[in-house]
């Protein structure tokens, strides 16, 4: 973007960049120094030793895959339906999508609750899956719609004319030229997934099915508070989120780049 | 066939709700965008509804017999002081950290642009924030703004003690420090967004403008920004949304306080319906909250097109 | 995709949504169809929701003990968090999967949950006898009584209205725990000329604060505080002015750590405290616990201090601030008391847990050893034969002192207020310190609030 061809202005470029991002690193030394704190690596044992904690692992994986399986299935239909197909009043369709990402939610607690227990989903994942779900879909779909958006009419008017239906649409060319934006999909899916404390909590029952967001209150009690351990536990829960960032970074920013939000 | 010059300038753009394409398939879209609809609407207009309903009630959330009130949660809500300090916050607090995320966002997105070394460490720190739950950061910010923490020990070893505050325990600087910690927790997001849609930005038009003797500063403001508009609107909506939802943050690190210095209405919504169990009046604020939220999304959205047709 | 629930008609779904929505209200919920079960007393399966016992191996230790006597009832322990406790309970109660125990403490949670709670005076009786009230703290029993109900069984209780301080500090300089204000003022001075925190306290949350304005009440004019939480006094009058007034001196006075407002007890204040950095903290009978060698020294890791050496802490009254003469008595609840839902469809087998747990000596003498809660039945103290302070010699006395006079408190803490006035003492407390409320105009928003909160009632 910007020409930076003498040795002086791009040590200047250089020292500007590090300038910005050390107030970004500054709480994240706080954090892994705090997650060290006392016991060392004494604290990441006792976070693994909490009963049960490669199950909640297994269940925070289930969960999240769950809900990333279920968006990216819906989001892809929805975003390739308001794209490329015809629809009656589909800006009205399109706002009451969005309007789901206005209640906060604590508001969504109780209702949902009755209808997970009315339909029988109570204690199952798909009582943590579907919220979940329904809370990422909005989101998907503004990125997604925007980069189907991006793709040329004529491709699928092509197509049409070779005799492909708009499923045959969607299947050959909607499916491997999104790959790019279903990988910013993930992420986003995958942070918010993961890092939920609530509905896991509330729709849950039994014990061996909460979550790996759980594990810090193992260490918070009413007159105690493991600071040190609890840090432990958010990097631990950290780094399948940071890892996955790392392996889809590519693809990731390729997809926002053909076309997302631009 | 070719797109169209108003096509090509609306793509350009990259307004988000253009139709595009709708006459030349024939297929019905909606049967496509049905299953959203369903997981939509069938979950969270169902609580809307319900929401709308307890809205009208004076309950607890656990009598069997709520007392129907009609709309005097709304009428008490306009004369509530809290209400009003929290809607203020919430257009501070929206009006700063979006400033301030879209600033510091192209510039890291312009600078991880221009081949320096390191970038990706430089990405993946700007990055991690937004990955990490806010209740896990939000001691980490306790204890850096403290009257002992680390930030004023920096500010001491800085030379600059004298700026040293109990920054979260008073009411001047409670509030900052929430923009504070929400800028630094996702300016991840809005740089990758700014990164990804500026390597869309046509190279020969930067070019062309070099060599029309444009510096970098010039580029930045005449070419750069320019193109970066549909994505500067569409993280206003989000941010403008957010900000109206605002509640991890200033809930678990200042409690919304001292005294209510940091309350927004995500924060007041929370602590009327599950700490003080006046379900109908925090109900009430969260119809409130989507309606002004839709409305300044719509609002956003018209005045980007309009700006769309000017040019 | 197929999800489970669409293969269900659609008129079905919009028929589970309708009943979900009167469900919610609890219409449906108190109709009488939906109502619970006692099953066996001996065996089943209960669940038990709760903030404590703060972790599930302590929860599974109590678990355990009982299971020794009833081999048969399975408890499964579900640990909720108190910060998520309400919101989490709220639904989970009204439906009909919820816990068949649940933890509940006086005051907003016995007003907001005790009407799903079984009514457990029958077997408070059956258990301890029909002088049972005789036999139990009674200051724990009266907080989680609602309109004659016994919402919960009350199995521990805390004390507040103490400071602890730091011995080996006040040992260093020289110094004796202070008991008037200029005293008081007069130890934070040579504490912060060599650099030490002198008090502190987490003021940016209700319940610290009020602990803290109840002592200062105490001082000012024992027993109002008491009677204006009941409504016989006034909120707006000279005595809470000049509490607010004492109030706002810990702060001028250099008492009060920097930047009080913005702190939180747990676990900014805790964390500060065990770690040497403030001589004297604002801590109940809870606190006892750090008292112990063990219990100091896991607190001391979690603090993050590795290798530290535990020191050993004395509770102390809290100093005659009003300078009148006045003895700060100390105020105390049930820290809390289990209840037994009553759409619990194992009704028996839960309260069969919850009285072996409240009322059976040896699950009273398990709570009682854990040092974090009060044993409530008469007769179970600690045994600090097993237990081992971190300085015997000069603990034991006074620690054991502290815990017979807690015992004998009748001035509560929370149970007489409800969670509308918990906020504005937040507020009035807060303002004052601020300087946007002088004491006078934020005594007259607690009445306010206590008289908003009488009509809200009626």
């Amino acid at each position: 973007m910007f020409e930076v061809r003498r040795w002086w202005s791009k040590g200047l470029l250089q020292l500007i960049a590090t300038l910005l991002v050390l107030p970004y690193l500054f709480p994240l030394i706080a954090m892994v120094q705090g997650s060290f704190a006392g016991d060392g690596w004494g604290n990441y044992r006792d976070v693994i030793l909490v009963p049960g904690f490669f199950r909640f692992f297994l269940n925070s994986a289930i969960i999240s895959g769950g809900v990333i399986v279920l968006v990216y299935a819906v989001t892809m239909l929805a975003a390739y339906g308001f794209s490329k197909l015809r629809i009656r009043f589909r800006e009205v369709y399109f706002w009451l999508l969005l309007a789901c990402l206005t209640l906060p939610e604590v508001v969504l607690l109780t209702p949902l609750f009755t209808t997970t227990q009315a339909v029988g989903l109570f204690n199952t994942y798909w009582a943590v899956i579907l919220p979940l779900a329904a809370l990422q879909v909005p989101f998907a779909v503004l990125l997604t719609r925007n980069f189907i958006n991006g793709l040329p009419d004529e491709m699928f008017e092509a197509a049409r004319v070779d005799g492909a239906s708009s499923i045959g649409g969607f299947i050959h060319l909607v499916i491997p030229l999104t790959k790019p934006i279903a990988a910013a999909v993930l992420i986003f899916t995958l942070i918010g997934a993961w890092n939920d404390y609530l509905m896991p909590l509330v729709f849950l029952q039994s014990q061996d099915m909460q979550t790996i967001t759980l594990v810090p209150q193992f260490f918070v009690g009413e007159f105690s508070n493991d600071q040190t351990k609890i840090l432990a536990s958010a990097v631990l829960t950290a780094i399948p989120e940071i890892v996955a960032y790392l392996c889809l970074q590519g693809l990731f920013e390729r997809g926002l780049s053909a076309g997302a939000i631009k | 066939m070719t797109l169209s010059t108003q096509e090509r300038l609306a793509s350009a753009a990259g307004s988000p709700s253009r139709p595009r394409g709708g006459g030349r398939l024939q297929a019905s879209g909606l049967p496509w965008i049905l299953p959203a609809l369903v997981l939509g609407v069938g979950l969270i207009y169902y609580c809307i509804g319900y929401t709308g309903y307890i809205s009208t009630l004076n309950w607890d959330g656990a009598s069997p017999e709520p007392l129907s009130v009609g709309t005097k949660n709304y009428s008490n809500i306009f004369g509530d002081p809290v209400f009003w300090k929290a809607i203020t916050h919430t257009v501070l607090f929206f009006v700063v950290t979006f400033v301030v995320q879209t600033a510091l966002g192209v510039v890291f997105a312009v600078i991880m642009h221009s081949h320096i070394k390191l970038a990706v460490l430089y990405k993946v720190i700007i990055f991690v924030p937004v990955v990490l739950a806010p209740a896990i950061m939000a001691p980490v910010f306790r204890q850096i703004f403290a009257a002992n923490g680390q930030f004023n020990w920096v500010l001491d070893h800085l030379g600059l003690g004298f700026l040293a505050q109990p920054w979260i325990g008073q009411e001047s600087t409670s509030l900052p420090v929430i923009m504070a910690i929400t800028i630094w927790q996702w300016t991840g997001l809005t740089f990758v967004l700014y990164y990804a849609a500026m390597s869309q930005i046509d190279q020969s038009l930067i070019e062309a403008a070099r060599i029309d003797g444009a510096g970098n500063l010039r580029v930045l403001w005449s070419i750069i920004w320019p193109n970066l508009r549909g994505t500067t609107v569409s993280l206003g909506i989000l941010s403008a949304i957010g900000a109206l939802k605002t509640f991890d943050i200033p809930w678990l690190v200042t409690i919304a306080g001292p005294n209510n210095s940091t309350q927004f209405l995500g924060t007041y919504i929370y602590q009327m319906t599950i700490q003080l169990a006046h379900v109908g009046y925090g109900a009430a604020l969260s119809i409130i909250l989507l309606i002004v939220a839709l409305v300044m999304a719509i609002i956003l959205q018209i005045v980007a097109r309009e700006r769309t047709g000017r040019r | 995709m197929r999800f489970p629930f669409q293969s269900k008609t659609a008129l079905r779904s919009l028929a589970a949504l309708a009943v979900a929505s009167l469900a919610g209200l609890g219409i449906v919920g108190c109709s009488g169809s939906n109502q619970g079960s006692a099953g066996s007393a001996t065996s089943g399966t209960i669940n038990w929701w709760g903030w404590t016992p703060t972790n599930t191996n302590e929860a599974n230790d109590f678990i355990a003990a009982f299971n020794k006597e009833y081999p048969d009832i399975k408890v499964n322990y579900k640990l909720v968090g108190i910060s998520d406790y309400q919101a989490t309970m709220r639904p989970a109660l009204a439906s009909d999967n919820g816990p068949d125990v649940f933890d509940l403490s006086p005051g907003a949670y016995v007003q907001q949950f005790g009407s799903y709670a079984e009514d457990l005076s029958s077997a408070a009786q059956g258990a301890l006898g029909s002088d049972w009230k005789s036999k139990i703290s009674s200051i724990a029993v009266d907080g989680l009584s609602s309109n004659n109900k016994l919402t919960a069984m009350p199995v521990g209780s805390t004390y507040a209205g103490s400071l602890w301080y730091n011995a080996d500090l006040f040992k260093k300089y020289n110094l004796q725990p202070p008991k008037t204000l200029d005293e008081w003022k007069k130890v934070c001075q040579t504490f912060a000329s060599n650099g030490v925190g002198c008090f502190a306290q987490g003021a940016a949350q209700e319940g610290f604060d009020q602990d803290t304005l109840q002592a200062i009440s105490n001082s000012v004019e024992p027993g109002y505080w008491t009677k204006a939480s009941k409504g016989d006094a006034k909120w707006d009058s000279p005595q809470i002015a000049q509490t607010l007034t004492i109030w706002k001196d810990l702060f001028g006075s250099g008492i009060m750590q920097k930047g009080a407002l913005g702190a939180q007890q747990y676990p900014d204040i805790n964390n500060a405290f065990l770690t040497g950095k403030y001589a004297m903290v604002m801590m109940g009978s809870w606190y006892t616990q750090y008292a112990t060698q063990n219990a100091m020294t896991q607190a001391l890791g979690s603090a993050g201090v590795a290798g530290a050496k535990p020191f050993p802490i004395l509770p102390m009254q809290f100093p005659d601030v009003a300078g009148k003469g006045n003895t700060s008595e100390m105020f105390g609840d049930a820290d809390y008391g289990l209840a037994v839902a009553s759409k619990s469809k194992n009704r028996a087998a839960a309260e069969t847990f919850v009285k072996w747990m409240a009322a059976n000596p040896k699950g009273q003498q398990v709570v009682a050893d854990r040092l974090d809660t009060t044993s409530v039945l008469k007769g179970v103290s600690p045994d600090f034969t097993t237990i081992k302070f971190v300085d015997p010699a000069q603990q034991s006395g006074p620690v054991n002192d502290y815990l017979k006079n807690a015992s004998s408190v009748n001035e509560h803490r929370f149970a007489l207020l409800n969670s509308d006035i918990e906020n504005a003492f937040l507020a009035a407390a807060q303002s004052v310190v601020g300087g946007s409320a002088t004491p006078q105009a934020a005594a007259a928003t607690l009445q306010q609030a206590a008289d908003a909160a009488k009509a809200q009632n009626k």
